[in-house]
């Protein structure tokens, strides 16, 4: 399936790969709707807030060093992402350039704008973005507002009629457009990927690495040296100039497949720059299975055969200790859909059951059209079937859900979540850094990360008898899908069998 | 057309209005908005106050009917009622007010009619008209104090010893809390007793009751200005406006002096400043040299601004050079209160005003001062300190590099930790 790159503004997940963020059953039973193509989102009639594809987008573009970023919004739009001044300058620090804030401009739209329209204002602030910073690029975020009052950002754009010397570059991310706020990842790949990475002059032996922050940078670039290859993180603490060049890699890796599809597949299909699709480098199968996929792609098997050899016996012994320390716990897991299936085969690994597992959205597929590796490795056998909802980050539904299970500790990546599971008591590992459970060194660090938190968990147990929580005993006597309603071809107690019934 | 604003401090009129009503016990705000608006709000509003999340119903728990294309094309109306239907079913409060977002107030939902339809079946459901693109969050505060005065508070019997005390903003002032309870514990030791609405133990019974105050008092150069009508109009309760959280015992001291005057307790105030002071003084006599002397500059809130520059030039001998207020001002007669207050100074030459929000300018502003050898601002400013290889204190939203519970530079006790964390800052 080939992707469209030569449209201006990139769909939504739920139109362009079949996302969804409503649905209730197991791991199997997703895996085999997934594969064909019976899957259909389900909506609840009533929701927590989620979040929105700009909040994505412009996370993503925000933390490239050199690059400015105008927001066609009211200001409220333009201040979180003010909030990774704080990663940038840490980036910056570490790679030895001079620390600065993100260049964020907001074109601060108020109420006589939204009736007369605002594209001479939007001008007037690229223009002043250019004269303040001469910035290397400069994307211009949409917004509700804008979006909503029609403001044709590329039309303003082309006004400028090239006195802006960069790249300037729209990002249709505005919060109305896809309940996935993945899709905001996506907005911001298709903006550099059509208005910043150029044809290649060269090829050469540097990785395309698409990350959140960029952790495991020393390790991963001393791993790589052993396979002659370097890799070159993305998007936080690199240059315009930088991913102008992604089109010369040998190669595209992601730490997470639902971060690196757009970008990935699109370096491939316009580029040939090969995106690996393997399971990511979480917990040993994942490492293992990413490292030979990356081999393959770059002509470096027999090395990294090689290195498999030589590293994983090393932490075998710490692994079976972990291993029966860990072994019958329960966990619940909720996090975005890649965290989700790699965490559930790496806790796998580790001994610990999982009994349910929530995920953010859910993509059948990639936008290569591939099927998701994580899932079929877990459906395929490496994994028990698994209770298994998709939610937009449901607050109430993860409670009730860790209310009926009682799980030992849930797993996040978004702090707002844990906050919420720690007042109910449980303990609770914020998986924050994207890098946890990468590799051999990884996994026995998280199994020990765990390990930690099971085993003093009085801050929860403490915090639990004084914290009221905001929901009713009526809600916690409910099934947690109650507010799901029921999709055609699709009945909501097809799930019931998996947790042991009780439901509808 | 209003200004293009770089690296804007303060959310938008969503965000003010959320940050107040959030932060009054088992009171829900449910949005009426797009599905990040809520996220980006509290993330960009109590989470860029010192590190925080509101505590009953906030981030993830919040209700919203997150509106996407389909709403934006047919209207959200049906949306809102089963999103306000279910937040009843599952989540316990005293009050539910539904917030609108920008979309759902240019495609103009009726979220008015649609309130009523709840309130007219005796549930406590109440519309706030606060798209972001009104304004900055301090225009989300006052429309969160409307919302209160036409909504809560109800009339009740005059109580002479009870006093509200308004003008500091929950979240958007990152010390709201320790500055609360600083003047509580000052205003109680005169006697009173303090309606806050937001420090913990308190909650709506307080709002509803607030008309039996003998006094607001308004720790703000220029905020709530209606809302302080409303009391007297409405509720007979008169207004002491005070320009700010007053910082140290030369302010303290004269704000008590202001309370005791219209109260009638200026015996016992003076008993109190004795002790007071008396109670400062004994502390910073143990560090005197601690600090040498300091030109310094103040970007922040107009609040802050002036308490902080008071503070330092009036009781600590340090040179005020420059105070940049980043609030919205826009009432010219606010504008001059606030250049009084940060130009008369008692000991020092003053130092240039400037009302700017712009965060480029701000820089700009700064090095046309290059004698300047502290910054006293937000984690903004730690980029123009850095360059310069000046002193830095991070006091005034955003801070995002800092952890903030109870701390407060207010009153007394809290001009002790001003001059710690300027040390700390060294």
């Amino acid at each position: 399936m080939a992707m469209n790159l030569e449209v201006t503004e990139v769909m939504g997940r739920e139109n362009r790969l079949g996302s969804i963020s409503g649905y209730c059953g197991s791991l199997r039973d997703l895996s085999c709707r997934a594969r064909c193509g019976g899957i259909k989102g389900r909506e609840r009639c009533f929701n927590q807030n989620s979040l929105c594809n700009a909040a994505c987008a412009q996370g993503t573009l925000s933390l490239i060093m050199d690059a400015a970023i105008v927001n066609h919004g009211p200001v409220g739009c333009a201040v979180d992402a003010i909030g990774s001044n704080f990663v940038l300058r840490t980036m910056q620090r570490l790679s030895g350039a001079n620390e600065h804030n993100i260049r964020f401009l907001s074109t601060n739209l108020r109420e006589s704008d939204t009736v007369f329209g605002a594209s001479e204002k939007l001008k007037a602030t690229i223009r002043e973005t250019w004269e303040r910073h001469k910035p290397a690029a400069i994307f211009v975020c949409s917004s509700c507002a804008s979006a909503v009052i029609g403001e044709d950002i590329r039309a303003a754009i082309g006004e400028l009629n090239g006195e802006i010397p960069v790249p300037v570059s729209p990002v249709f991310c505005e919060g109305f457009k896809s309940k996935v706020w993945a899709s905001g990842f996506d907005a911001a790949f298709h903006a550099i990927l059509t208005d910043i990475v150029k044809p290649p002059a060269k090829k050469t032996r540097v990785v395309n690495f698409i990350n959140f922050f960029g952790s495991a940078k020393k390790e991963i670039t001393e791993l790589f040296a052993r396979f002659d290859v370097q890799p070159y993180f993305l998007t936080a603490g690199s240059t315009i100039e930088g991913l102008s060049r992604l089109s010369e890699s040998i190669a595209t890796v992601a730490i997470c497949g639902t971060l690196g599809t757009y970008l990935g597949t699109g370096l491939e299909q316009k580029y040939g720059v090969p995106y690996v699709q393997s399971m990511r480098p979480h917990g040993i199968a994942g490492y293992e299975d990413w490292l030979r996929k990356l081999g393959a792609a770059i002509a470096k098997t027999d090395e990294v055969e090689a290195y498999i050899a030589e590293e994983r016996p090393k932490i075998e012994s710490e692994l079976q200790r972990l291993r029966s320390r860990l072994k019958g716990l329960r966990a619940v897991i909720g996090m975005g859909p890649g965290y989700s299936f790699n965490f559930i085969r790496v806790l796998g690994e580790l001994g610990i059951e999982v009994v349910w597992t929530s995920a953010w959205h859910f993509d059948p597929k990639y936008d290569s059209g591939a099927n998701v590796p994580e899932l079929e490795f877990l459906a395929g056998g490496g994994a028990e079937d698994v209770p298994f909802t998709v939610s937009d980050q449901q607050n109430f539904e993860v409670m009730n859900i860790l209310n009926t299970l009682k799980p030992d500790i849930y797993f996040s990546r978004h702090p707002g979540t844990t906050v919420w599971a720690l007042k109910l008591g449980y303990a609770s590992l914020c998986v924050n850094d994207e890098y946890t459970a990468f590799g051999y060194k990884g996994i026995v660090n998280f199994g020990t990360m765990i390990l930690d938190s099971i085993t003093n968990r009085s801050f929860a147990e403490l915090f639990a008898k004084r914290s009221k929580l905001p929901y009713t005993d009526w809600w916690f006597r409910q099934d947690h899908a109650h507010f799901l309603a029921k999709a055609a071809g699709s009945p909501a107690g097809a799930q019931a069998a998996a947790i042991g019934g009780g439901h509808e | 057309m209003s200004a293009i604003t770089e690296a804007p401090r303060g959310n938008c009129a969503l965000g003010g209005a959320n940050a107040v009503l959030s932060a009054i016990d088992k009171v829900v705000p449910i949005y009426h908005a797009g599905p990040g608006c809520c996220m980006q709000t509290t993330a960009g509003e109590a989470g860029q106050a010192g590190g925080r999340s509101p505590f009953y119903v906030s981030g993830v728990s919040t209700p919203c009917s997150n509106m996407l294309e389909h709403e934006v094309v047919f209207g959200g109306a049906d949306r809102l009622r089963e999103t306000i239907e279910g937040t009843i079913e599952i989540i316990e409060a005293e009050a539910y007010f539904v917030l609108e977002g920008c979309t759902s107030g240019i495609i103009a939902d009726d979220v008015k009619g649609i309130a009523k339809e709840f309130t007219d079946r005796k549930l406590p459901v109440y519309p706030v008209e606060c798209p972001g693109f009104l304004g900055e969050s301090c225009r989300g505060y006052e429309i969160a104090f409307k919302a209160l005065l036409d909504n809560i508070v109800e009339p009740a019997e005059r109580e002479a010893d009870l006093v509200n005390l308004f003008g500091i903003m929950p979240y958007h002032d990152p010390f709201w809390e320790g500055n609360f309870e600083e003047m509580t514990r000052i205003l109680e030791r005169l006697g009173l007793r303090v309606n806050t609405f937001f420090t913990r133990r308190q909650g709506l019974a307080d709002v509803r009751g607030s008309s039996a105050a003998a006094l607001n008092i308004i720790l703000s150069p220029w905020l709530l200005k209606d809302a302080s009508e409303q009391y007297r109009k409405g509720f007979g309760v008169p207004s002491l406006r005070w320009p700010g959280v007053p910082i140290g015992a030369t302010d303290t001291s004269a704000f008590l002096r202001a309370v005791a005057k219209e109260l009638g307790l200026e015996e016992k105030a003076e008993r109190l400043i004795a002790a007071e002071e008396d109670y400062v003084y004994g502390y910073l006599e143990t560090a005197i040299g601690a600090l040498t002397w300091k030109r310094f500059a103040v970007v922040a809130d107009s609040s802050t601004a002036i308490g902080v520059t008071r503070f330092l030039a009036n009781d600590y001998s340090f040179t005020p050079i420059a105070t940049i207020v980043t609030d919205p001002v826009f009432r010219s007669e606010d504008k001059e209160r606030i250049t009084r207050q940060l130009t008369e100074l008692e000991h020092a030459k003053p130092p240039a005003v400037v009302f700017e929000t712009d965060g480029w300018k701000i820089a700009r502003e700064l090095e046309s001062h290059p004698e300047i050898t502290l910054l006293v601002g937000s984690t903004n400013d730690r980029e123009y300190a850095m360059e310069k290889d000046i002193q830095c204190c991070v006091i005034a939203y955003p801070i995002t590099d800092r952890l903030v519970f109870n701390r407060t530079y207010a009153g007394y006790r809290g001009s002790l930790t001003l001059v710690e964390d300027l040390y700390d800052n060294l």
